[in-house]
């Protein structure tokens, strides 16, 4: 996915979203805002909200507190939902009809043409297999499947919710490969996964929930932060100062004997010309980049996903 | 709506269970009220009198025997069909209406696939109000394939006893079917209000099927001597059902030597049961969270 430049009006918007049941709070005072045309990413560990908040966006819940627009429409509207294309969890469909009977339902109540049906099925590469009935499907195509019903309206917005989960490491690259193609275009995406790696080389911008929480929402590049520069250098000490001097070094420490600054990897080699102009002996210079993971740790204080 | 309904139709056109509902009813129909009161009928041996019986009375009897036959026989044939199979509609088809409808709902529930279906964007009104059509329409059809299917077995019978073949009335025809329509909508929209209450297929066609085969029937018969529960008495489903139904047999209804309830009254309270059970389901299905 390439990063969209400018900032566009947002798809879907949230003020203060919150939803309890009874004494638990599963979302609380959530505010996100998908761009049109963006792969947005929706991270966060299990239990974080993510799939309750997507449910209060297509109105299958409602919310306790806050309020929601999706497509510049109340969730859940017949007019919101026009726009929308949604796989929420694990695919439902009928287990006693075919795929492509399966999908012709939905196109009646969608309103779309049965050709559309051939179209979608094709796209997920379920052509083959349309005759055959769901409950015979294995995950991957149930997975296919819940996409082909998502695109049956070409929606504008698609709402993805975990659309790995379960599936075997081929399953998922083609999942990916398959959200990378309906995702391209003018189609805006809504990605909620737990995996990073899934969002890091899917997403454009990201938005991380943690305990019912939006933690933190950024471009990947803005949660990975700039990343720094790892010195070996002798004296350390003398080095440590010199680099604390320099106005586009933000931060200077010695950790493990190595001296570690908070500074764009780009000025790699200027920092390199100065400590030895400055007569130390470098031994060993190198940028170092923050994983999305690294970033997520540290937000979510080390909670695993 | 109508999006929803032809949904629903297609739905519950490939649904094995639809048409084995429908195939035990009719199989029902055919053996139990037309096969098996044919063949005891035609094998009633005939009546054992003593030897010293003088002959004028043996005759007699024999000819008693001979006109009661006539009469069982006269009850197959095609133009008696609403008149033989009416009365029955509410203790074989409400079971039957109400597992249609406990599936219909609670199925989707089972399968999750309500939230595949919301998103799609018909609205949860459409959804529901076509579900409950795309029911009805199967309904109405089950009681006109009854009557088909009775219609059917009667001008076999009339065939093999050699009687002149005659079909029922139209008017009466129609009105049969609406009271039979009408009895089989209340008990399957029972069948929906209990799996949108309980989200479930098995507990919900496990409590209607209690209601409708055991618990009406004990607290009907409590011995309560209050005018005021000798009254609630003629307001539940099961008593009008029978009460509307037997009015097609001009026989004395639900028990009653005297009928407590006319025809019109229970078609009323039928209504308001249908209605009522229809209105709630729709608000409970509207307001509440789509798990």
């Amino acid at each position: 996915m390439t990063e969209r430049e400018s900032p566009r009006p947002p798809l879907v918007e949230t003020s203060g979203l919150g939803k309890r049941y009874a004494s638990i709070t599963a979302v609380r005072d959530l505010n996100i805002s998908v761009r049109r045309g963006e792969v947005y990413g929706f991270l966060g560990p299990n239990g974080a909200g993510k799939t309750t908040t997507l449910r209060m966006l297509l109105g299958l819940i409602k919310p306790s507190s806050g309020t929601a627009k999706v497509l510049g429409e109340e969730p859940g509207s017949p007019d919101g939902l026009q726009g929308v294309g949604a796989l929420v969890e694990s695919p439902a469909f009928y287990p006693y009809l075919s795929g492509r009977d399966n999908l012709r339902v939905m196109a009646r109540y969608c309103g779309v043409s049965h050709q559309r049906v051939d179209e979608v099925l094709s796209q997920v590469e379920l052509a083959g297999r349309a005759r055959d009935k769901f409950k015979k499907y294995s995950l991957g195509m149930k997975q296919r499947l819940g996409v082909a019903a998502a695109l049956l309206k070409d929606p504008e917005l698609l709402i993805l919710d975990e659309p790995t989960n379960g599936l075997d490491p081929k399953g998922m690259a083609d999942m990916r490969a398959l959200i990378r193609r309906v995702g391209h275009g003018e189609r805006t995406v809504l990605l909620s996964s737990h995996l990073l790696g899934e969002v890091q080389q899917v997403c454009d911008r990201v938005g991380v929930i943690h305990k019912g929480e939006l933690v933190t929402e950024g471009t990947v590049d803005e949660l990975r932060g700039g990343g720094g520069i790892l010195v070996k250098a002798e004296p350390l000490e003398e080095a440590r100062k010199l680099a604390a001097s320099l106005e586009w070094v933000e931060g200077a420490m010695i950790e493990d004997g190595m001296l570690v600054l908070d500074a764009d990897p780009e000025k790699a080699p200027e920092i390199n010309a100065r400590l030895v102009s400055a007569g130390l002996r470098v031994s060993e210079l190198r940028s170092v980049e923050r994983s999305l993971e690294d970033a997520f740790l540290e937000l979510t204080r080390g909670e695993t996903i | 709506m109508l999006a929803s309904l032809g949904a629903e139709l297609l739905k519950l056109r490939k649904r094995p269970s639809t048409w084995v509902l429908g195939s035990i009813w009719l199989a029902v129909i055919i053996l139990l009220s037309y096969t098996l009161v044919y063949v005891l009928v035609s094998n009633t041996p005939p009546p054992t009198v003593p030897e010293d019986t003088p002959k004028a009375q043996k005759e007699q009897l024999r000819e008693q025997q001979q006109e009661l036959r006539e009469q069982q026989l006269e009850i197959l044939f095609p133009e008696n069909v609403v008149f033989n199979l009416t009365p029955g509609l509410p203790s074989l088809g409400a079971p039957i209406a109400l597992i249609l409808g406990a599936l219909t709902v609670g199925s989707e529930y089972g399968w999750s696939t309500f939230k595949t279906v919301i998103t799609q964007r018909p609205g949860r009104y459409a959804v529901f109000f076509g579900k409950l059509l795309a029911l009805g329409i199967v309904l109405v059809l089950l009681v006109v394939l009854t009557f088909a299917a009775g219609a059917a077995s009667g001008y076999v019978i009339a065939g093999l006893e050699g009687a002149p073949i005659g079909f029922p009335a139209a008017g009466e025809l129609a009105r049969a079917t609406g009271a039979g329509g009408l009895i089989l909508a209340v008990w399957a929209a029972l069948g929906v209000l209990l799996a949108v209450l309980l989200r479930s297929t098995a507990l919900s066609i496990g409590i209607g099927l209690v209601y409708s085969f055991a618990l009406e029937t004990i607290i009907f018969n409590l011995p309560i001597q209050s005018k005021a529960f000798r009254d609630a008495r003629e307001f539940f489903p099961g008593q009008n059902s029978t009460f509307l139904a037997e009015s097609f047999s001009g026989q004395p209804q639900g028990g009653f030597a005297e009928p407590p309830v006319d025809a019109p009254q229970a078609a009323l309270v039928l209504l308001a049961y249908a209605a009522a059970f229809i209105v709630l389901a729709a608000f409970v299905f509207s307001r509440r969270d789509m798990d």
